[in-house]
């Protein structure tokens, strides 16, 4: 009798510690964190947001009680993340968890006079966070008024920008991929702009929308060295390899008509130039095109015709690149990765060059060259014109 | 008490598995950066070698453990004394183990679980198994953990296809040079696997032949996976971020997103490695107590094995306060001395010794 009942109470000690009764959490006792901002504060503080999802008003995208309602944001500022990540927390009736975050949003004025990487610590630190959400640099606002903003289509505007990235082929600006970059002695980070743009959903209704309006280019110390607007940034995206897919829509010869092509198989290669001088980079760019669209009068149901739009269109592409490479360059903003190239080709040379390599990268000279494939020319041959 | 050669393979396999999951990647890359694979697989070659020592020396005096044999080949007096260091090292094995294991659920679930109350549930299943059944029930447990536990590890691997980008491990060797790769081996090789354990564990091999290729392709399975891991770690997250990575493999399985939609599976693979940890325990547990009975000629090994539980609970409660006693990881004194010399000197004086005394008796015969 004894023993069973010595038996029976280390059990129930047991019970109660295995299945961590101190540490119970109810998912109804949990906040989700969908979307954070980082904002500048007075006096060297940090002024951080979180947009927490409330989950009992959340309902599906048709009906229910309107979007307005399914979310909150909450900011409280203080010296550094930790600090005012908890003074939200003790506003905050339910436990504050960060693992589905979808966006990390930093406002450009954040990014002008704090230091970004100061942020890393507490990202790469505390297990609660995952790094595979995204980071984007809100310009000409607070990061928090991003977070504020409703959004026509989806709940939330973080989950929205997320979609928004991925829908169009560029997952590849994850914080963990901005942190090794920013890490990284050859690599400067691009980051994705947002804009906060007036936009008429209906024909009563004009509200403010977050959209992507380019990249940001940063230098070593992670200060914004210029920004990149659409057509250039989707170039610069292609050129240091994070793309994925893009279109572009070009003028034909005679100035007056056009031809849109859907570019897919996004890659870029760097190279030295013949003489392996690593001063001398020749950045190649590769992918597949398909013709949707096309306004003049050429029957690309021949070969000629094809040759030749392929060679033009290697040509403008070509220009293109290139005008945004040297503007790029002259702001010694590597974000093409050439630094890496170098210190993976010629690692020796690059430990004596690595040292201020802004500022050598702007010396460098690099040509881009195009070699894009016309795959298909759609499913008509001359135009209907 | 008889052990079969598969169950050997999986006691191995699991217990190099646990201790490379959980140490020598981050001394390694530390270290060596985008070259620590080269010193996680330097140091797994020599960690093979000292198992493969460490075998002919069992194949040598297959009718004994390490406590009898070695009062046989260097005398009672020293024989005796040097056990006490092996006793010593399984010891500070279990405690960091255990202490790894109870510190991390603190960090990363139960923030405000005692320490005392995650200790005390892994140490009483521990020692129960081990006053039950002994190293019979241990290695039945490693029979059937074992094969999960070794695929899940290998599976995470490549789970992050889309996050790696391959040429992150380049340049090899230009950035780091030997010293820094040496250095990284020399940090991390005593934690890769622990060959001391096949000194107690072999006498329970029920085919001396069969259980010794077990145990040299259980270590090569981790040292395999400790190579990869390294890899993998370097192509996910480039030699920086990897650098400052503590427990590397847990923040691998925190990037794995699948299709958007797999994600957080961390708190899947939290588990197995408590599976793991466990075995690796109780096969620590277990030597430990049979040695200590068979060295003291206390029968009695059970009741060793409770008081060593007790014993090693009350040392990680005492240490836990004390953060330079936690913190030896790095100690010069004991990855330069103290572990190779346990690990591989000794061996290979008990070999050589063993060896002398075969030929003697040869010629003796003859």
């Amino acid at each position: 009798m004894i023993r069973f009942l010595l038996r029976t109470s280390v059990l129930m000690l047991l019970a109660g510690a295995a299945s961590g009764c101190t540490d119970f959490i109810e998912p109804n006792q949990l906040a989700f964190v969908m979307g954070t901002a980082v904002d500048h504060a007075d006096d060297g503080e940090i002024e951080v947001s979180h947009q927490i999802v409330i989950p009992t008003q959340k309902s599906g995208p048709f009906g229910g009680s309107g979007d307005s309602d399914s979310f909150v944001v909450m900011s409280a500022k203080g010296k550094n993340v930790f600090e005012a990540i908890h003074k939200v927390q003790k506003k905050m009736t339910r436990r504050l968890m960060p693992s589905h975050r979808q966006l990390i949003a930093i406002s450009e004025q954040y990014f002008q006079k704090d230091d970004v990487s100061t942020l890393f610590d507490k990202l790469n630190r505390d297990p609660a966070n995952n790094l595979r959400d995204i980071t984007v640099l809100v310009k000409g606002d607070l990061a928090k008024n991003f977070l504020l903003l409703d959004h026509p289509m989806e709940h939330l505007s973080s989950i929205a920008t997320g979609k928004e990235m991925e829908i169009n082929g560029m997952n590849r600006f994850s914080t963990r991929q901005f942190i090794i970059d920013s890490l990284s002695e050859g690599t400067r980070p691009l980051v994705p702009v947002l804009q906060i743009e007036q936009v008429k959903v209906r024909s009563k209704e004009t509200g403010p929308i977050a959209a992507l309006s380019g990249f940001a280019a940063l230098n070593k110390k992670l200060k914004i060295a210029g920004f990149l607007n659409d057509a250039e940034g989707a170039g610069a995206v292609w050129m240091s390899g994070k793309g994925t897919f893009h279109a572009i829509t070009l003028p034909w010869k005679n100035g007056k008509d056009t031809l849109s092509f859907r570019l897919t198989h996004l890659r870029r290669r760097i190279d030295s130039a013949d003489d392996h001088d690593p001063q001398r980079i020749v950045l190649t760019v590769m992918a597949q095109a398909y013709l949707l669209e096309n306004t003049t009068s050429l029957d690309l149901s021949e070969t000629h015709y094809m040759l030749e739009v392929q060679k033009y269109m290697n040509d403008k592409i070509r220009e293109d690149l290139q005008l945004t490479m040297d503007k790029v360059q002259e702001w010694g903003s590597d974000v093409f990765g050439i630094g890496e190239y170098l210190h993976r080709s010629s690692p020796y040379w690059w430990k004596s060059q690595k040292d201020d390599w802004d500022h050598k990268f702007k010396a460098l000279d690099v040509t881009v060259r195009s070699n894009v494939q016309l795959r298909s020319v759609g499913a008509s041959g001359t135009s209907f014109n | 008490m008889k052990v079969s050669g598969y169950q050997m393979f999986w006691l191995i396999s699991i217990s190099s598995l646990i201790v490379f999951s959980f140490l020598p990647m981050h001394l390694a890359v530390e270290q060596a950066r985008q070259d620590g694979w080269i010193s996680i697989l330097l140091g797994g070659m020599i960690m093979l070698a000292a198992t493969w020592i460490t075998l002919r020396v069992c194949m040598q005096n297959k009718d004994k453990t390490l406590v009898g044999f070695v009062n046989d080949l260097l005398g009672t007096v020293l024989g005796k004394i040097v056990v006490v260091f092996y006793f010593l090292l399984w010891f500070t094995q279990m405690a960091t183990i255990v202490r790894g294991m109870a510190e991390f659920q603190n960090l990363v679930m139960l923030h405000n679980t005692p320490m005392v109350l995650i200790l005390l549930c892994m140490l009483f299943l521990v020692a129960y198994a081990v006053y039950r059944g002994g190293i019979i029930a241990v290695s039945r447990c490693a029979e059937i953990i074992g094969p999960l536990f070794v695929l899940l590890l290998y599976v995470q691997l490549f789970l992050n296809p889309q996050d790696m980008d391959v040429k992150r491990v380049l340049p090899i060797y230009a950035d780091s040079g030997w010293l820094a790769i040496l250095t990284g081996t020399l940090h991390s090789f005593n934690y890769m696997v622990d060959p001391s354990i096949v000194l107690m564990l072999f006498f329970f091999a029920e085919n001396k032949r069969t259980a010794s290729r077990a145990i040299m392709w259980g270590t090569a399975v981790a040292m395999l996976w400790g190579v990869l891991a390294t890899l993998v770690l370097v192509f996910v997250t480039g030699p920086r971020i990897a650098a400052e990575l503590v427990v590397p493999v847990y923040s691998l399985t925190k990037f794995v997103s699948i299709l958007n939609f797999v994600q957080n599976i961390d708190a899947f693979y939290i588990p197995f490695w408590l599976f793991g940890a466990f075995i690796k325990l109780s096969v620590g547990l277990f030597i430990l107590s049979y040695g200590i009975s068979e060295w003291t000629g206390f029968k009695n090994w059970r009741l060793i094995a409770w008081l060593a539980a007790v014993a090693c609970l009350a040392f990680v409660l005492f240490s836990a306060h004390r953060i330079e006693l936690s913190n030896t990881l790095k100690n010069a004194y004991l990855i330069g001395l103290v572990y190779p010399a346990l690990y591989i000197v000794l061996p290979l004086i008990l070999w050589m010794l063993g060896s002398l005394r075969r030929r003697r008796k040869t010629t003796n015969a003859a």
